[in-house]
């Protein structure tokens, strides 16, 4: 039964319209993820030289151990962020004579076939050959490593058990959460010190058997707290654990409502970004692009620093934008037949589109004004930018929206989430990024750095005077694609 | 006041639409009634300019659906889920679809009215948003939305689908008393024999994208429908 459960996701998985649409993705996704594991197979088996180098004196076997508690720690708290539980649509099962039990094994089963439970090998395998073995003799090493894996399964159990309780009992995990910071917070005041007492830990299971036991327990009591639960809550409608939010009406401002349609068009957008899972998730992401200055700007100074400053410059003020413009109409593709057959100018519609994208470039903009700390010239880098941003980039990009020709289910998270993501994606980003460096890097190469970054800016002006030509362009490209546009939004 | 003329669909080799010839009137009401895959939710997206038929116009009052966009003035419709904003909540909604036809706050509130009944209370002022809601409510707004710009010609696809009984009947004296009291012109598709020669003065069956019935209704439509369907089952 698990084996045809899992065939039957991995169907799912191969034959979702998304995988074979981005097979090509998926594969440079998965060229990634090698070499990550090659990475961390590499640092496995040079750790020990690496510790040689810089303590060379010290009891190697008892600094890793030392580490171990961290990485258990920071894997609980990767684990919850990152890990999405697998989702087999339990309603279609329930109703078979298949036990109750053998659904509930394979939802948790299923759950250890993640990266998190492999990538860690990878280092731990090598480790044990390299430091461990030659340190402790091969039974001892044995014991070691399956208590690791032990642990890293209880983390598995107990993190998806958790995952799952977030969703019916919040408190619990939060206070979960509290006693792993308090933990670190007590570590980072010297009170305790986590890694000695890892190193102590990891040192002694290994030297009676019988504590290693526990450990097989702990794991046993994790899964089994696991199975309880789904056992209790194996009906479809408590596995969602997705709360109906009451909505209240909201007053739409009066301002929006004095613009009519054009307003009605904004709040509209708004409500998408505030409402839906996967824009949700962009919108926590925003800081992330507005600090990439903090990371950047103290830097030392090379000789490309001018080059840097300037993609700096635009990823901050045009990064959230980039985000809008490319989904412009992929967003809203779950009601565009809708939106196609009502009398909506389409003309309107687009240019509300590019104010939006100014806004919401501009904001970020007024955000990196406090960078001026670093240096006036970043704040003219930043501006110039910004106007190539909004004057330039933001046609550039909403044309090309109009070739973005993938469904996207907004209920979804975002970060990680590549559905919709196309060709035309990848193609956006050279106008965002090589474009403005084509044109400074001539200035820059005759020694006019400076004259440079104010063409570009320039060139925003002129693309913003020519606002309404250009839009024109693009509501004739939408009208062209709308047929293509709607047939494949309309595919799930 | 809607012209086919010579309208042809075709996905790969198979032609799923083929309709040399279609007139349907002003205050006529057009039935479309069909199996699975004869062709009637795409007859209705080549009416609504939503996709491109490979050869072919449909006329809207004199004017090509896909070169001209005054008809959208005067069409109300309702497809399917893909024509509702789900995460908006049924007033938001509305309330947007007023906006697009410059609708006032006194229009809106009349709308509300003519259409408390058939609400029946489970559609405002639930703050739940339109995804919450089950999918007999979906339909339900989406009708309304269909109706609410008081459109000349409405076009819905299997509107009785997922409507609970009462709902049905009251969509059914709706559609009636809109046809008798402003001469709306309606295309209408279901599965349900009963509803659609109650509700149509005109019945055409689609088989595999080809007109092979065109009935005007009358008593023993339903058992003519009913024959041919047999058959075909």
């Amino acid at each position: 039964m698990f084996i045809r459960f899992l065939l039957l996701q991995i169907k799912t998985a191969t034959r979702s319209p998304m995988w074979q649409k981005n097979l090509a993705l998926n594969l440079v996704i998965g060229f990634f993820l090698l070499l990550f594991a090659g990475y961390l197979l590499m640092l496995g088996l040079l750790v020990n030289q690496i510790m040689n180098e810089l303590l060379p004196h010290q009891d190697h076997f008892r600094l890793f151990n030392g580490i171990l508690i961290y990485y258990f720690l920071g894997d609980l708290l990767i684990r919850f962020l990152m890990q999405s539980l697998p989702v087999l649509t339990i309603e279609s099962f329930l109703h078979l004579p298949i036990r109750k039990g053998t659904i509930i094994r394979y939802m948790i089963g299923r759950t250890l076939f993640d990266i998190f439970s492999f990538l860690p090998l990878f280092i731990l395998v090598p480790v044990t050959f390299t430091i461990v073995i030659p340190h402790e003799g091969g039974l001892i090493a044995s014991l070691w490593i399956s208590t690791l894996i032990v642990l890293i399964l209880s983390n598995n159990f107990l993190v998806t058990y958790l995952k799952r309780l977030l969703g019916t009992k919040p408190a619990v995990v939060g206070a979960f959460g509290l006693v792993l910071i308090l933990l670190v917070i007590l570590d980072r005041a010297n009170l305790i010190s986590l890694s000695s007492i890892s190193s102590d830990i990891f040192g002694y299971f290994t030297h009676h058997p019988l504590l290693t036991l526990l450990l097989v327990g702990w794991m046993i009591f994790t899964y089994r707290l696991h199975y309880q639960f789904l056992s209790k809550h194996l009906f479809p409608d408590e596995m969602q654990k997705k709360k109906v939010k009451e909505i209240h009406d909201q007053a739409e401002s009066r301002f929006l409502k004095s613009m009519g349609l054009t307003g009605s068009i904004i709040s509209l957008e708004f409500k998408l970004y505030l409402r839906n899972k996967r824009t949700k998730t962009i919108l926590y992401m925003a800081p992330v692009f507005l600090l990439y200055g903090m990371y950047f700007y103290p830097q030392n100074h090379n000789q490309y620093q001018d080059v840097v400053l300037l993609f700096v410059g635009i990823f901050m003020t045009g990064g959230m934008m980039l985000n809008y413009a490319n989904y412009a109409f992929g967003y809203e593709s779950c009601y565009f037949d809708g939106l196609l057959t009502k009398n909506i100018d389409f003309n309107q519609y687009i240019l509300v589109k590019f104010y939006i994208a100014v806004l919401i470039s501009t904001l970020c903009f007024i955000l990196t004004i406090p960078y001026v700390f670093y240096g006036f010239k970043i704040l003219l880098i930043n501006a110039a930018m910004y106007l190539y941003n909004i004057g330039v980039l933001s046609f550039v990009l909403l044309y090309f929206a109009t070739f973005n020709k993938k469904r996207i289910d907004l209920s979804r998270g975002g970060a990680f989430n590549y559905q919709g993501f196309g060709a035309m994606n990848w193609l956006a980003l050279i106008p965002t990024f090589i474009l403005p460096l084509l044109v400074y890097l001539p200035f820059r190469m005759s020694g006019h750095p400076n004259t440079g970054i104010a063409f570009t800016g320039f060139l925003g002006i002129i693309g913003l005077f020519f606002t309404r030509f250009l839009i024109r362009q693009i509501t004739k490209s939408f009208f062209r694609r709308k047929y293509i546009m709607a047939a494949s939004f309309r595919e799930k | 006041m809607i012209e086919i003329r010579n309208l042809t669909k075709i996905y790969g080799k198979q032609t799923v639409l083929n309709i040399p010839e279609l007139k349907i009137d002003k205050g006529e009401s057009f039935g479309l009634v069909g199996n699975n895959g004869a062709g009637k939710t795409t007859m209705f997206r080549c009416v609504l300019d939503l996709i491109r038929p490979n050869t072919g116009t449909v006329l809207s009052k004199n004017n090509n659906v896909a070169s001209t966009e005054i008809w959208k003035h005067y069409t109300g419709s309702f497809l399917d889920d893909n024509f509702l904003i789900d995460f908006l909540t049924p007033e938001e909604y509305f309330r947007f679809v007023a906006d697009v036809y410059r609708l006032t706050a006194g229009d809106l509130e009349a709308f509300y009215q003519e259409f408390e009944d058939f609400f029946n209370n489970e559609i405002l002022g639930k703050r739940k948003l339109i995804r919450n809601l089950s999918s007999g409510n979906r339909q339900k707004i989406g009708i309304a939305a269909a109706l609410m710009p008081k459109p000349e010609i409405l076009v819905l696809d299997e509107p009785f689908n997922n409507l609970d009984p009462s709902t049905q009947i009251r969509l059914k004296s709706i559609l009636k008393s809109w046809q008798k009291e402003k001469e709306i012109t309606m295309l209408i598709s279901s599965h349900d024999l009963n509803h659609i020669t109650e509700v149509c003065n005109r019945i055409v069956i689609l088989h595999e994208g080809i007109m092979v019935h065109d009935l005007v209704t009358n008593p023993d439509t339903f058992r003519v429908l009913e024959e041919y369907f047999a058959v075909k089952g």
